[in-house]
């Protein structure tokens, strides 16, 4: 069963005059329990919008959205939404609330009525799965942009969630800090079984999901496995997106009609794949006469 | 240099002062405060000085911090202190001096007892803030205010907005640090001209400030939400207060300064 449902949804944010552009049309996606699936699409292409429907923040005005079963449409079943669809946001100076971390890890179990001793246990666990068990007592604005986005996780993951979302969580942060936060997020994903639906722009970490789905003005435009999507190397590029460099390394010497695989993702498979195309596994490319 | 900027004045620390409960911090003061203008005489007036004395000895906060808290109404006093000797009226000290007739025993008595009062009371007041840590007395203030609740005062609302702003602030110092660099990197000068120059030229930097401050407390209502944040109805607290012993003796002793200077009131 899928836990997240989108059918043929479409929003306009409403301006002023009544009028607004249309930034979402006809969509329709549906995200099984327990996969990690990476939504990417250049800015302004509504990803940020189609994610802030899962959990009721904004309501769809055609098609219908269901999460964990229930219509978000429905008043009465907000409450339950935002318990079991989490939703962490680019900035993590703009979700911590309080001036201690632990406090702000607690912030939605005092909200749900969590009582005091359950709420101690809970507030270790979620600190102790994004490792910033030793930082509790901190105050937030003293941390590194990473452990910040890391509290900011452990603030929702502490409800206890089936589902994840996450808009652009790494893209404040540096390359260490990217790390950490895509490090706790597979391993959310894989020990505590829960749903993680990422929204980003960078290609390494969509490499990294189950599923791919690339947005472009507001419609889905490929949904399959990463391997699938980045073999579509000319219509990425027509939608200003990059490709991870080893799928198009590898997409030039198919160009060159070197019989190389192009399901190469990641660093590690290009160097292999290159070992094998120098010991002859894809045919004798030296008498090729290349063009470029 | 901007990012100096203390509200509240706190010392971290682990004294005992420290470790009382912060509502119990905040009774005592008001107690204290009444207290201090119950006095009527030296003795008392000894007394609660004795009383401050012990506080500041076993928070472990140097003397000179103390009294830096009182140098700033060093005016203040001086001048309370100098009205209440011409106004007080009694008896001149030297009566046969003429333009000395207004210097009289009651005046110089009261110029006394205005001074140290005042000087006691801002010690004890600031000794609240440097024990208490910002957050913790705004816990406090909510606990000891819920009472209010009951005829629909927004205790709780207003708490939420106080831990909000405290968060805030070095999140905004910091964007105004950032703002005034790339002000100055466009020729931006803050710095020379009249009062009315700098004045203006402030505005480069508040504008762009309130308008992300805007953008952050929409991010942070989105945040709220998508946590369960409804109000304060049916919320639990992470952080519970505790009375301890500590607490008790700290009240006790407090009792018995109040029974002391009642007594010297009465027998003096």
């Amino acid at each position: 069963m899928s836990i997240l449902e989108a059918k043929n949804l479409s929003f306009t944010y409403s301006e002023e005059d009544g009028k607004g552009e249309e930034v979402l049309h006809d969509v329709s996606l549906s995200v099984e329990e327990g996969s990690f699936v990476a939504i990417l699409g250049h800015n302004g292409c509504g990803k940020s919008t189609l994610a802030k429907h899962f959990n009721g923040i904004l309501l769809p005005c055609g098609g219908e959205v269901y999460a964990i079963g229930m219509s978000t449409s429905e008043e009465k079943n907000i409450p339950k939404l935002r318990k079991n669809v989490g939703m962490v946001f680019q900035n993590p100076d703009n979700q911590i609330i309080a001036t201690v971390v632990e406090e702000d890890v607690a912030f939605a179990l005092e909200n749900l009525g969590v009582p005091h001793d359950e709420m101690e246990k809970r507030v270790s666990e979620a600190l102790d799965i994004v490792d910033m068990l030793a930082f509790r007592k901190h105050a937030p604005h003293l941390l590194s942009g990473g452990q910040k986005q890391r509290v900011a996780i452990a603030g929702i993951i502490a409800m206890r969630p089936r589902v994840l979302i996450l808009d652009e969580p790494t893209a404040m942060l540096d390359p260490k800090g990217r790390k950490e936060v895509m490090h706790a997020l597979h391993r959310l994903n894989r020990q505590e079984g829960i749903t993680v639906l990422l929204i980003t722009h960078y290609m390494d970490e969509a490499v990294q999901a189950d599923r791919v789905v690339v947005m472009n003005e507001g419609k889905v435009l490929l949904d399959d496995t990463p391997a699938e999507v980045f073999q579509n190397i000319g219509l990425l590029q027509s939608v200003a997106l990059d490709v991870p460099q080893s799928a198009e390394l590898m997409y030039q010497l198919r160009h060159e009609d070197v019989k190389v695989p192009l399901s190469v993702l990641t660093d590690q498979e290009c160097v292999e794949v290159l070992a094998d195309l120098l010991e002859g596994k894809y045919g004798d490319y030296r008498n090729q006469k290349f063009n470029t | 240099m901007i990012k100096d900027i203390t509200i509240g004045q706190y010392f971290p620390g682990e004294s005992v002062i420290h470790r009382l409960d912060p509502r119990t911090k905040i009774l005592l003061t008001i107690f204290y405060v009444v207290v201090l203008f119950a006095i009527q005489t030296m003795w008392g007036f000894l007394a609660a000085a004795v009383y401050m004395l012990s506080i500041i000895l076993l928070s472990g906060i140097s003397f000179k911090t103390v009294l830096k808290s009182v140098k700033p109404l060093a005016f203040i006093i001086v001048f309370t202190a100098v009205f209440n000797m011409i106004y007080a009226g009694g008896t001149p000290i030297f009566a046969e001096v003429n333009w000395l007739k207004w210097l009289t025993y009651d005046g110089v008595r009261r110029a006394a007892f205005m001074a140290i009062r005042i000087i006691l009371l801002v010690m004890g007041t600031s000794f609240m803030t440097y024990t208490t840590s910002p957050i913790m007395l705004t816990g406090a203030m909510e606990s000891l205010l819920s009472p209010l609740k009951l005829v629909k005062a927004p205790v709780h609302e207003l708490s939420m907005m106080m831990t909000i702003a405290l968060r805030f602030i070095p999140t905004l110092v910091d964007e105004t640090d950032k703002i005034m660099n790339a002000q100055k990197a466009r020729g931006a000068d803050f710095e020379t001209g009249n009062i009315f120059r700098r004045a203006k030229a402030l505005i480069p930097i508040l504008v762009p400030l309130l308008i992300s401050a805007f953008r952050r407390a929409e991010e942070l209502a989105d945040a709220m939400e998508c946590r369960c944040y409804n109000g304060g109805d049916g919320r639990t607290k992470y952080k519970i207060y505790h009375f301890a012993l500590r607490d008790l003796w700290a009240m006790l002793v407090s009792l018995l300064l109040l029974a002391a200077v009642i007594l010297l009131n009465v027998l003096l």
